[in-house]
C-alpha cells in the first residue's frame, strides 16, 4: 500500500467515526443552548474544537511521517543539518498569526456572551416586579461595585425601566441553592430552594453568592459557569427561549455531598410564573402566620 | 614506657588519626551527599509514589465505574481525591524529573559534584519528610479538602480534622524541598560548568533544569506563603482567606494557581528538556535549532506562569484580568509550537533508531500535544466558562502530566539508566508498557472529555444515571486500569533491570553527544578524571569526528605533514558543531582548514583527553 492510500484510509476512518457518533448518542459539543449567551459559548466551542483537532492531527501526522520516512535503516546516513538564520521565521509567523486570530475571536465572543440582551416580546414586563432587595446580601449599591465573571459591567436591576431585567438572587450553601425572587416585603423575600422558576423569553440576571464554601452556578443550556464565593456577588444572566426544565450542577468540590449540589431551572410562561410567585408568597405568609401563632402560644403559656 | 614498635612503611604514606570503618551500603546511600546517590533516592522515592498515586486513581475509578455507586464511602473517596493529585504531581512527576536532573546535570556540565551538596541532600529529605507527613495522616485523620484545599472549605469550620493540617504542612515541606533543590541547581549551573560550556552550548536538559529552578524559586515561596496563611487561618484565628472579616477566599485561588500552573509547567519543561536530549542522540542529528529550543523553554516558563488566571475564568475577577490572562495563555502557542516543530525537524533527515527511549520520547510528544492543544481551547474565555472544572479539562491536564511526567520521565529513565546502573532498562517490556500506557491514557481521556461535555464535574464521588454518562465512565475506568497496568509493568521492569538488566555496551551505549557519556557507568564519586575541552553543544560528537578524521588521514601521514592540501572540511559538520553560534562559524571554519590553526582552538586540542 502506498503512503497516500494509508493516509486516505486514515482520514476516511476518522471522518466516518466522527459522523457516526450521533448515531450512538454521543454528543461532540456542549448541551443544546437555550439562551443567547449559551449560543455564543457553543459557537466559540465549535470553532476552537476544530482548531484543536487540526493541531492535534497535524502534530501527530508530522510525527508519524517523520518516523516512517526517517527511521533507522542500514546504510543510511543522517543529514546533519541545523536551522540556518531565519529558518524558523515562517513557523514563528504562522504561530503568531494563529495566536492573534484566536485572541481577537476570543475577545469578540467573550463580549458576545457578556452582553445582556433585553427581554423579548413574550417576556415578563420586568418593570412591574424588578426590585433588588436587601436580604442577607450586599445592598444594591454594593452590587453595582461588584465585578461579575460573566456580566462584564455590573448589571443593576434596581433602576426601573422598560427593559429592566428580572434580578434574582441565587445563594449557594452546602448542598442546596436558595433562590430569592424580587417583590415581597423588605426582609421577607419570596424564596424557594433547589429549583429556580423563571418566565420564558425574559432576561434574568442572577446575583450569585454563597454563605459557606465556594460553589459554582452552572446550567449548561443557559450559559457558562460562575463561582459563588462567600463574601462576593458575581453576576450572570440568561434569557431562556423555550419552556422546559434544565439541569445544572456545581463543579467546585464543596465537601462530602458534593455530587448532590445540583440545580434545576424550570422555564414557564409569564402567567405561570406570576402564579408561581404569588403561590410562593401565600405559602410563605401562611407559614409565617403559623410560626408567629405558635410563638404567641408559647409566650402565652407559662 | 617504651613506644610500641613501628614498622616502617615500604613507601611514604599519609595516615589520618583514625580511618573510618566502611559503612553499610544502604547507610552510605542514604546519608551520602553525592549528587548521584541523592538523585537515585529521588528517582526511587518518586517511582514508589507513582505506584501509590496509581493505586488511589484506580480505586477512584472503581468507585466511578457505575452510576450512583456506593462501593466506597464518600469520605473515603474524598480522602483519595485529596491525596491522589498531590501524590501524582508533587510527589512523583516533579521529583522523578528532579531526580534525573540531580543525577545527570552535573555530569552534563562536566562538574565533579554539585555546588551545595548538603543543601541538595536537605532538599531530598524535605521532600521525603513532606511526603511522610501527608501519608502519616492516613494513620489518624485523613484530609478531605480536595485537590488544592480551597478555603473556606479548608477552614477549621468545614474541615475540623487534623488531616488538613497534615496536608498543608506536608505540601509546604515538599515545596520547600523544591526551592532548596532549585537554589543548589542554580548555583551549580552558574559556577561549575566545565571550561567552554557557555550558556548557549549547554545541554538542553541542563538548561531546562536551570529554567525550572528559577521557576521554583519564584513559585515555591508563593505556595509556601499561601499554605502558611491558610494554616494561620486554621489554627491561629487568622483572617487572610476569611470572608466577611476582610479576607478573600479568591486570594488563595490566585496564590495556589500560580504554584499549580508552575508545577504543571515544570513537568512540561523537564520532559521537554529530556526529549531534546533523546531525539538528537537517536536521530544521529543535532537539534534543529538549539537556540530556539533554549529560548522557548525560558519563554514557556515565564508566559505560562503569568497565565495562571487562565484557570480562574469562572472566579469573580475583573474582566480586564481575564482577557489579559487569555492573551498570555494564547501567546504560549508560539514557544510550545516552536518546540514541537523543532523536535519534528530534528527527526527530519536523520536516521531515527527506534529504541524504547526514543519511543517514549515520541509518544510523550504526541500525548502532550493532545493536552496542550486542548489547553489552547480552554484558554478562550467562553470555552473555559463551559468546560473548566469538568472532567474534560481534567483529562486534558492528565494528557500533559502523563505525557510529560510519566512518558517523558520514563524516556529520560530509559536514556540515562545505563549511566546510572551500567545496565539497560528492559527494552521489550518497556515498549509493551508504553503501548498499554498510550492505549490507556486515550481510553481514559476521550470518554472523560465527552462526559465533561455532558457536564460531569471533577472530584465528584458519584454521578447520576440521568446525566447519560455511565457508558463514558465505564470506558474511562477501563482506560484507567489499562494505564495503571502499563505504568506498573514499567515500574516492575525498572526494578528488575536495576540488578538483572542486560549490561550496557560500554559507557556510551547510545552514542550520545553530551559530557555525561564521557564518564564511566556508573560514574565514580568524583565523576571525571579529566574533562574534555568543549567547543560546541556536542563535545563528544566533536571528539568522535576528529578521531574519524585522523583515521581517514592516517594513510598518508607524509602528505599531511606537508600541510599542502587542506583537508576538505565537511561543511555540514562545521555547521553542526556551531549550531546556534553563527557568529563563531567563520573563525571555526578557518581553524578547521588544517592543523595550522590557532593553538588550542584546532583539532589537536580536542584529542588530548582521549589519548
Amino acid at each position: 500500500m502506498s503512503r497516500r492510500t494509508i493516509l486516505i484510509a486514515l482520514v476516511t476512518a476518522l471522518a466516518l467515526t466522527l459522523t457516526a457518533t450521533p448515531a450512538f448518542g454521543i454528543r461532540l459539543g456542549p448541551e443544546e443552548p437555550h439562551s443567547p449567551n449559551a449560543d455564543a459559548i457553543e459557537s466559540t466551542y465549535w470553532v476552537m474544537i476544530v482548531i484543536v483537532f487540526a493541531l492535534i492531527i497535524a502534530v501527530n501526522a508530522a510525527l508519524i511521517a517523520a518516523i516512517v520516512r526517517f527511521r533507522h535503516r542500514r546504510g543510511r546516513e543522517a543529514a546533519r543539518f541545523a536551522a540556518g538564520r531565519g529558518a524558523l521565521l515562517p513557523a514563528i509567523a504562522g504561530f503568531a498569526v494563529l495566536a492573534i486570530a484566536i485572541f481577537v475571536f476570543g475577545v469578540i465572543e467573550t463580549v458576545n456572551v457578556r452582553d445582556v440582551e433585553p427581554s423579548g416580546s413574550d417576556g415578563l414586563n420586568a418593570n412591574q416586579t424588578a426590585q433588588v432587595g436587601v436580604s442577607g446580601l450586599p445592598a444594591t449599591s454594593a452590587l453595582e461595585d461588584t465585578e461579575s465573571a460573566e456580566g462584564g459591567e455590573p448589571i443593576s436591576g434596581s433602576e426601573p425601566s422598560e427593559s429592566a431585567p428580572l434580578a434574582i438572587d441565587a445563594i449557594a450553601q452546602q448542598w442546596l441553592w436558595r433562590f430569592e425572587y424580587p417583590g415581597g416585603q423588605p426582609g421577607q423575600r419570596t424564596f424557594s430552594y433547589g429549583e429556580l422558576v423563571v418566565p420564558v423569553d425574559t432576561t434574568v440576571v442572577l446575583n450569585v453568592s454563597a454563605i459557606d464554601v465556594v460553589h459554582t452556578w452552572w446550567v449548561p443550556a443557559l450559559g457558562g459557569q460562575v463561582q459563588a464565593v462567600p463574601g462576593e456577588v458575581t453576576q450572570t444572566w440568561f434569557k431562556a427561549d423555550e419552556v422546559g426544565r434544565y439541569s445544572g450542577r456545581s463543579t467546585v468540590f464543596s465537601g462530602t455531598s458534593f455530587p448532590a449540589m445540583r440545580s434545576w431551572v424550570r422555564v414557564v410562561s409569564v402567567p405561570e410564573y406570576r402564579q408561581y410567585v404569588e403561590q410562593l408568597q401565600r405559602d410563605l405568609t401562611n407559614a409565617q402566620d403559623i410560626i408567629s401563632q405558635a410563638q404567641q402560644e408559647e409566650q402565652g403559656s407559662p | 614506657m617504651t613506644p610500641p614498635p613501628t614498622i616502617a612503611p615500604a613507601r611514604p604514606e599519609i595516615v589520618t588519626r583514625r580511618i573510618k570503618p566502611p559503612r553499610q551500603a544502604w547507610l552510605e546511600r542514604a546519608t551520602s551527599a553525592d549528587h548521584k546517590l541523592v538523585g537515585l533516592l529521588y528517582v526511587g522515592t518518586s517511582l514508589t509514589f507513582l505506584a501509590l498515586a496509581l493505586t488511589e486513581f484506580v480505586l477512584m475509578r472503581v468507585q466511578l465505574i457505575a452510576p450512583e455507586n456506593t462501593l466506597l464511602k464518600p469520605e473515603i473517596f474524598d480522602r483519595l481525591m485529596s491525596a491522589a493529585p498531590v501524590t501524582f504531581v508533587v510527589l512523583s512527576c516533579i521529583p522523578l524529573l528532579i531526580g534525573l536532573m540531580v543525577y545527570v546535570v552535573p555530569l552534563q556540565l562536566g562538574a565533579r559534584g554539585v555546588a551545595l551538596p548538603r543543601l541538595n541532600q536537605l532538599a531530598y529529605w524535605l521532600y521525603a519528610a513532606g511526603a511522610v507527613t501527608i501519608y502519616a495522616s492516613f494513620l489518624y485523620t485523613v484530609p478531605e479538602t480536595g485537590t488544592a484545599a480551597l478555603p473556606p472549605l479548608s477552614n477549621l469550620t468545614f474541615s475540623p480534622s487534623n488531616g488538613a493540617d497534615a496536608w498543608i504542612a506536608g505540601t509546604a515541606l515538599v515545596t520547600l524541598g523544591f526551592v532548596c533543590f532549585a537554589i543548589n541547581m542554580i548555583v551549580t549551573i552558574r559556577n561549575l560548568r566545565a571550561p567552554g560550556i557557555a550558556w548557549r552550548r549547554m545541554p538542553v536538559f541542563a538548561f531546562s533544569s536551570a529554567v525550572i529552578s528559577w521557576l521554583m524559586v519564584v513559585i515555591g515561596p508563593i505556595m509556601i506563603a499561601a499554605l502558611t496563611m491558610l494554616e494561620i487561618d486554621r489554627r491561629f484565628d487568622g483572617i487572610f482567606f476569611e470572608p466577611g472579616e476582610g479576607g478573600a477566599p479568591v486570594l488563595y485561588q490566585h496564590l495556589s494557581y500560580i504554584f499549580l500552573t508552575g508545577a504543571y509547567l515544570t513537568v512540561f519543561i523537564g520532559a521537554a528538556g529530556a526529549i531534546s536530549e533523546i531525539l538528537p542522540t537517536f536521530a544521529r542529528k543535532p537539534l534543529f535549532s538549539r537556540g530556539a529550543a533554549l529560548a522557548c523553554l525560558a519563554v514557556v516558563a515565564v508566559l505560562g506562569t503569568l497565565a495562571w488566571m487562565q484557570n480562574m475564568y469562572t472566579a469573580p475577577l475583573n474582566s480586564g484580568w481575564t482577557i489579559a490572562a487569555m492573551a498570555v495563555a494564547l501567546a504560549l502557542v508560539l514557544p510550545i509550537g516552536l518546540l514541537i516543530y523543532n523536535w519534528i525537524a530534528t527527526i527530519w533527515g536523520g536516521t531515527l533508531q527506534l529504541r524504547a527511549a526514543s519511543w517514549y520520547a515520541l509518544l510523550a510528544i504526541s500525548t502532550m500535544a493532545c493536552g496542550l492543544a486542548g489547553e489552547l481551547g480552554y484558554s478562550v474565555i467562553p470555552v473555559g466558562w463551559a468546560l473548566d472544572y469538568t472532567t474534560a479539562s481534567q483529562g486534558d491536564t492528565l494528557y500533559v502530566l502523563v505525557g510529560g511526567g510519566v512518558m517523558g520521565g520514563f524516556a529520560g529513565l530509559h536514556y540515562w539508566f545505563p549511566k546510572m546502573s551500567g545496565r539497560l532498562l528492559g527494552e521489550g517490556l518497556g515498549k509493551a508498557a508504553l503501548v498499554l500506557m498510550t492505549i490507556g491514557v486515550h481510553l481514559y481521556v476521550i470518554p472523560m472529555f465527552l462526559a465533561g461535555l455532558e457536564g460531569q464535574p471533577v472530584d465528584t464521588w458519584q454521578f447520576y444515571e440521568d446525566t447519560g454518562t455511565d457508558g463514558y465512565n465505564l470506558v474511562a475506568s477501563i482506560g484507567a486500569f489499562v494505564l495503571a497496568v502499563g505504568i506498573l509493568l514499567q515500574l516492575t521492569n525498572a526494578a528488575r533491570s536495576w540488578n538483572h538488566g542486560l549490561p550496557a555496551r560500554g559507557h556510551d551505549p547510545w552514542g550520545g553527544a553530551t559530557l555525561e557519556w564521557f564518564a564511566l557507568s556508573p560514574p565514580p564519586p568524583h565523576n571525571f578524571d579529566a574533562v574534555p575541552d568543549v567547543r560546541s553543544g556536542e563535545p563528544l560528537y566533536d571528539i568522535r569526528e576528529s578521531i574519524a578524521r585522523r583515521e581517514r588521514s592516517f594513510e598518508a601521514p607524509a602528505a599531511r605533514a606537508l600541510a599542502a592540501p587542506p583537508e576538505p572540511a565537511e561543511p555540514t559538520a562545521a555547521v553542526i558543531s556551531e549550531a546556534g553560534e553563527t557568529a563563531d562559524t567563520g573563525r571555526r571554519e578557518a581553524s578547521e582548514q588544517g592543523p595550522g590553526g590557532t593553538p588550542g582552538d584546532g583539532d589537536d586540542g580536542e584529542e588530548r583527553p582521549v589519548a
